[in-house]
């Protein structure tokens, strides 16, 4: 599939919306999947600063491979038997929101809270992923289930996501600024979503 | 009678804390109560019954889980045959008339199993006595059954209510008149009956130690010295004070050492609710002086352990001449191991109510021990013992925290600071940071096989910070009652023996955790048999059968200071037949079995609390170094068994509190303070963790031994056995964690 | 400020809205039957029905409830007759008894939404719910025979 297709696709695939959480992002009228001056190169460029906040434990502990959400800086799975459960929001008797509440707590070993709080769906797992891997996840609508429009507004919008630069006491703030990250995003798919080759870092 | 303050201290020093109750009670208590005949006739301090049959029994005891609130009323009620569903079980507070009220060593039934068959067969033969003498019939034909007297040959019966009016004004008959009910006739003990509280339990409606209400009550927590000893300096209670419901904040006086069960001092902040009394605490700014524990490193403190166990210690116990057998043996082979501090974790924290008013205080504690918690009380408020008194509600857990009442003298001196009741409620985090911690311990030992593989040389030191420590400060030498489990009563049959103790000090406030230095001394001791065992190429469980050697009471050699938990050898010999019995048992039923890959089987068995344990554990290692237990087989003697069931449950319990403290237990101590702080970083058994459990009790008609802690020793080492058969790592040092496989 | 509990609306003034719902019912509304064991949700002890589901009301700030119904244990069933309470008792599940409060609440969420849970179910739901006791092997049985709703 070319990327001009794939872009296709996920505008026409915006509508099975399956965000990370509510409200449901509006698309931003500011991205445009068309060419800008650099091109693929500085959206690579720009992709190595999505990476590396996707990657970040904060980002990337509610976005695990597997069944377990991660927690702490060090990602580590999350203690008492937590597990992702059919709607991501954990299982039955143990859901995200059985300890998880709206904000924070003052210590570190609280739950820390946000008006929603579940895990991404396992299509959209950021852990272990390589940027060229990331990079075609995030371009496939059909593991998405967001066109590009819905995904900057996501990552700008989502207050969850607005979490990682607030998470309170004991976690590291994802270390760039959410501004710098939503322009990086949008300067990425702006150059049309490039992928970065096998073995880029 | 009375214990002083004086003589409760000398028993615990001389005769071992943990095990006092041997009971401090002369004869049964018993006397007929004058009074009017619609009054409920007082049989005895444990007994009444009401003109409507209704039976009142007393729980001396504390409950903490073991079931013993409903065991010793049921074993008085059976003797008495009074029908249970008619008993009301009433909880005694501190009353030293009761003897021994510390729930504390498993010895419970052990030491009042006696006391209460005695109480109900007494009664039963005033209600026998009092009904022949109203038919005007010799008391021989007249039986007790079902709550009722009868008497077959005119077939009459009368209730037992009908005939405490008469039975009031008999004499009690001499305990040696006394015919206690044959084994046949038993309606409840052996049988199993439900406990008193299951259902308030499960109704939510069971009333806890921070469950207690008084009209006009505050709630309080106290900021205590992160460093045992330090001394307040100064604090700034500004923020405090501007909490919403913070009232005022009061400055406890620090303790003088020895700390016993003092009160460690501080500031409490009294407020309308917990919540402002949590919040309130946080914002306290305290400055605390300098103490001689500030630099306690728990870490450096386990090498310290270490270097005292590489040189030699007090002799024990002695046969034979180790070095000789040493020198003799075809294999030589040394061993060390260690274990941590632990903290006691019950479920419910440490809390206490106190009413200080000019009577006297009154207090409702979870404890294991009111007439500590009396005389403590007494000690902090300089009043009379009988000045104080001590209601004992439901324990949400002890193992052995509970019997020390500082938390309850806390109350009473915030209650009398502010004039009115003061509920004391300590958080996770108080309880794991100034707890009486289980001690740090490090063994070492050498051992020898000769040419056919049998043990023929055996030396082993132990070295740990005393619970002495606690009642004398400064001591660094261990009482007899600590070597005593696990150490002095060493099963094996080696000819050529030697137990030593080496002298620690303690740095943090020492007590009893469940079983106690049977938890060191058996991992110590379990898996060195077990590396014994792989040393002479045998199989572990029938080198465990070798070395125990053939059935006969255990002789412990001249000179050997061994308190056998305050029973005499006579009655409670070490049995090792009867050790050798559970052995075989659980190799039967469970050893040998097909196992998946990566994993294994190990074995350990021991006598504690006169029970006979021996435990099979499975575990499972992955690639990463991962523990899990798929399963436990545990066989039990404890001899005659009073509630079945319970005692089930408590062998499940020990199986879920050993894997507990062999896999995840660990308190750390840097410059002087406690690291952990809460669950999350002080980790137990979780359901997801726990295994498929079976138990076999073995029926006896032995002398009742204690339940509660016995199943807790044999399950470390039989873990750390089954890690080294299940990947080929021996791991020496709790709690246990094997390596990542490499490659 | 109204919080719904049990089905009965309670009016409760001068509440500071970050005060956890534990200490509400436990000292405010005189619901001890729920139960403080950490304060940082890691052992279960203080576990309510938050409009159904399993909440940890140690860490649920007061004010953050509003319109939803809590359920503790003292509304479990007006009688202690829900079949986990009553399998709680003929099972002798409890030995100090003081988490199990938080283990039916937890227990009965999951029934709730799976009557005929697997292991795999119980220990996914009551992982949160320590147990110093070590009650976990009957808890398990005490679910299986609620959930088969006989002996």
């Amino acid at each position: 599939m070319t990327r001009t297709l794939r872009g296709l696709a996920a505008l026409a695939l915006g509508t099975a919306l399956l965000g990370c959480s509510e409200p449901d992002p509006q698309p931003d009228p500011e991205v445009e999947p068309v060419a800008v001056a650099g091109g693929a190169p500085a959206g690579l460029q720009a992709f190595d600063t999505v990476y590396a906040v996707l990657t970040h434990p904060r980002c990337m502990n509610c976005h695990p491979a597997g069944d377990r959400p991660l927690q702490f800086d060090d990602s580590r799975s999350h203690a008492l038997n937590v597990q992702r459960g059919p709607d991501d929001r954990g299982r039955v008797g143990m859901r995200c929101t059985t300890c998880h509440q709206q904000a924070n707590h003052d210590s570190p070993h609280l739950p820390p809270g946000s008006p929603v709080w579940r895990l991404a769906p396992k299509a959209q797992a950021f852990e272990g992923r390589s940027p060229r891997e990331l990079a075609l996840q995030l371009s496939d609508p059909e593991q998405t289930h967001m066109t590009f429009e819905e995904l900057v507004a996501h990552v700008r919008d989502d207050a969850l996501v607005g979490w990682g630069w607030a998470p309170g006491p004991g976690r590291a703030p994802v270390p760039v600024a959410r501004e710098e990250f939503v322009a990086a995003f949008k300067a990425w798919v702006a150059a049309e979503a490039p992928i970065p080759e096998e073995g880029s870092k | 009678m009375k214990t002083t303050r004086r003589g409760f201290l000398r028993g615990l020093l001389g005769g071992g804390a943990l095990v006092l109750g041997a009971p401090l009670l002369g004869p049964v208590e018993l006397f007929a109560q004058e009074g009017p005949a619609a009054e409920a006739w007082r049989a005895s301090l444990w007994l009444a019954i009401a003109p409507d049959g209704a039976v009142t029994i007393v729980a001396h005891r504390s409950e903490m889980g073991t079931g013993i609130r409903t065991c010793l009323p049921a074993v008085l009620a059976d003797e008495l045959e009074a029908d249970l569903g008619q008993v009301v079980i009433e909880q005694a507070p501190g009353d030293a008339r009761y003897g021994s009220q510390n729930t504390d060593g498993s010895c419970s039934i052990v030491n009042f199993y006696e006391t209460m068959r005695e109480v109900g067969a007494t009664a039963r033969h005033m209600l026998e006595q009092a009904a022949a003498q109203t038919w005007g019939v010799p008391v021989g034909e007249c039986r007790a059954r079902e709550h009722a007297v009868h008497h077959a040959a005119s077939e009459r019966s009368l209730g037992f209510g009908a005939l405490v009016a008469v039975a009031a004004t008999l004499q009690a008959p001499d305990k040696g008149a006394l015919r206690l009910k044959p084994r046949s006739e038993w309606r409840y003990v052996g049988k199993g009956f439900p406990t008193q509280d299951a259902a308030t339990i499960a109704r939510g409606e069971a009333t806890f130690g921070a469950d207690v209400r008084l009209t006009g009550m505050k709630f309080v927590t106290v900021a205590r010295a992160p460093v045992l000893g330090a001394p307040l300096v100064r604090y700034d209670a500004t923020a405090t004070l501007e909490v919403p419901g913070v009232e005022r904040v009061v400055e406890l006086p620090g303790f003088k050492p020895p700390h016993l069960f003092q009160a460690l001092g501080g500031v409490a902040v009294v407020a309308s609710s917990t919540w402002a009394a949590i919040q309130g605490r946080r914002k306290l700014k305290v400055t605390w002086g300098e103490s001689p524990n500030d630099g306690y490193d728990s870490q450096a403190f386990r090498e310290q352990l270490l270097e005292a166990v590489r040189a030699p210690g007090q002799v024990l116990r002695e046969a034979g001449d180790v070095a000789e057998g040493r020198a003799a043996a075809a294999k030589t082979f040394a061993a060390e191991y260690t274990t941590p501090l632990l903290a006691h974790a019950p479920m419910e924290p440490p809390c206490a109510l106190a009413h200080v008013t000019e009577a006297g205080c009154e207090a409702w504690a979870p404890t294991q021990n009111p007439q500590a918690a009396q005389d403590t009380v007494a000690a902090a408020l300089g009043l009379p013992k009988e000045q104080v008194t001590v209601h004992v509600t439901l324990l949400g857990g002890g193992f052995g925290r509970k019997s020390k009442p500082d938390y309850v003298a806390e109350a009473a001196l915030v209650s009398r600071a502010i004039g009115a009741p003061a509920q004391v409620v300590w958080t996770r985090e108080d309880d794991l940071r100034h707890d009486y911690y289980h001690a740090p311990a490090a063994m070492r030992f050498e051992g020898g096989l000769d040419e056919g593989g049998r043990l023929v040389s055996w030396q082993q030191r132990s070295a740990f910070s005393p619970i002495t420590s606690t009642f004398a400060a400064g001591s660094t030498q261990p009482a007899p009652f600590e070597h005593m489990l696990g150490a002095t009563d060493l099963p094996y049959a080696v000819p050529n023996l030697r137990i030593e103790s080496c002298p620690a000090p303690a740095h943090v406030r020492i007590g009893w955790l469940r079983s106690v230095c049977n938890i060191w001394h058996v991992f110590g001791a379990s898996s060195f048999l077990d590396e014994a065992a792989h040393a002479a190429g045998a199989d572990p469980a029938e080198f465990l059968l070798q070395s125990l050697g053939e059935p006969r009471e255990l002789e412990l050699g001249a000179g050997v200071n061994y308190p056998n938990y305050n029973k005499p050898l006579a009655d409670y010999p070490i049995d090792l037949g009867r050790l050798r019995g559970v052995v075989e048992r659980v190799k039967a039923r469970a050893w040998g079995r097909e196992l998946p890959a990566g994993h294994g089987l190990g074995i350990a068995a021991h006598r504690s609390f006169h029970a006979y344990v021996a435990a099979v554990v499975e575990a499972a290692v992955d690639d990463r170094g991962r523990v899990r237990v798929p399963r436990v087989d545990l066989v039990v003697d404890l001899g005659l068994v009073i509630n079945p069931d319970r005692v089930r449950a408590q062998m499940e319990g020990s199986i879920v509190f050993g894997l507990s403290l062999a896999l995840h237990g660990e308190i750390s101590v840097e410059q002087g303070r406690v690291v952990q702080s809460n669950f999350h970083d002080y980790a137990v058994q979780r359901i997801h963790e726990a295994p498929e459990i079976h138990v076999e009790l073995v029926e006896s008609d032995a002398l009742p031994g204690g339940a509660g802690e016995p199943g807790v020793p044999p399950i470390a080492p039989a873990l750390a056995n089954a890690i080294f058969a299940a990947c080929g790592q021996r791991l020496r040092d709790l709690p246990l964690q094997p390596e990542p496989r490499r490659g | 400020m109204k919080l719904t509990i049990n089905g009965e609306v309670r009016d409760l003034p001068s509440l500071d809205p970050e005060t956890p719902l534990l200490w509400v019912l436990r000292d405010e509304v005189g619901l001890t039957g729920t139960k403080f064991g950490c304060g940082m949700a890691q052992c279960g002890a203080c576990t309510v029905h938050v409009d159904g589901q399993a909440t940890r009301s140690c860490v649920l700030p007061v004010g953050q409830v509003g319109e939803r119904e809590v359920t503790t244990i003292e509304g479990l069933s007006p009688d202690g007759s829900h079949p986990l309470q009553e399998a709680w008792v003929e099972l002798g599940v409890a030995q100090c008894g003081y988490c199990q409060a938080g283990q039916l609440m937890s227990a009965a969420c999951l029934l709730e939404a799976i009557p005929k849970p697997t292991d795999d179910d119980i220990d996914a739901a009551m992982a949160g719910n320590l147990c110093r006791c070590g009650t976990y092997p009957r808890i398990r049985a005490a679910i299986h025979r609620a959930a088969g709703g006989g002996k």
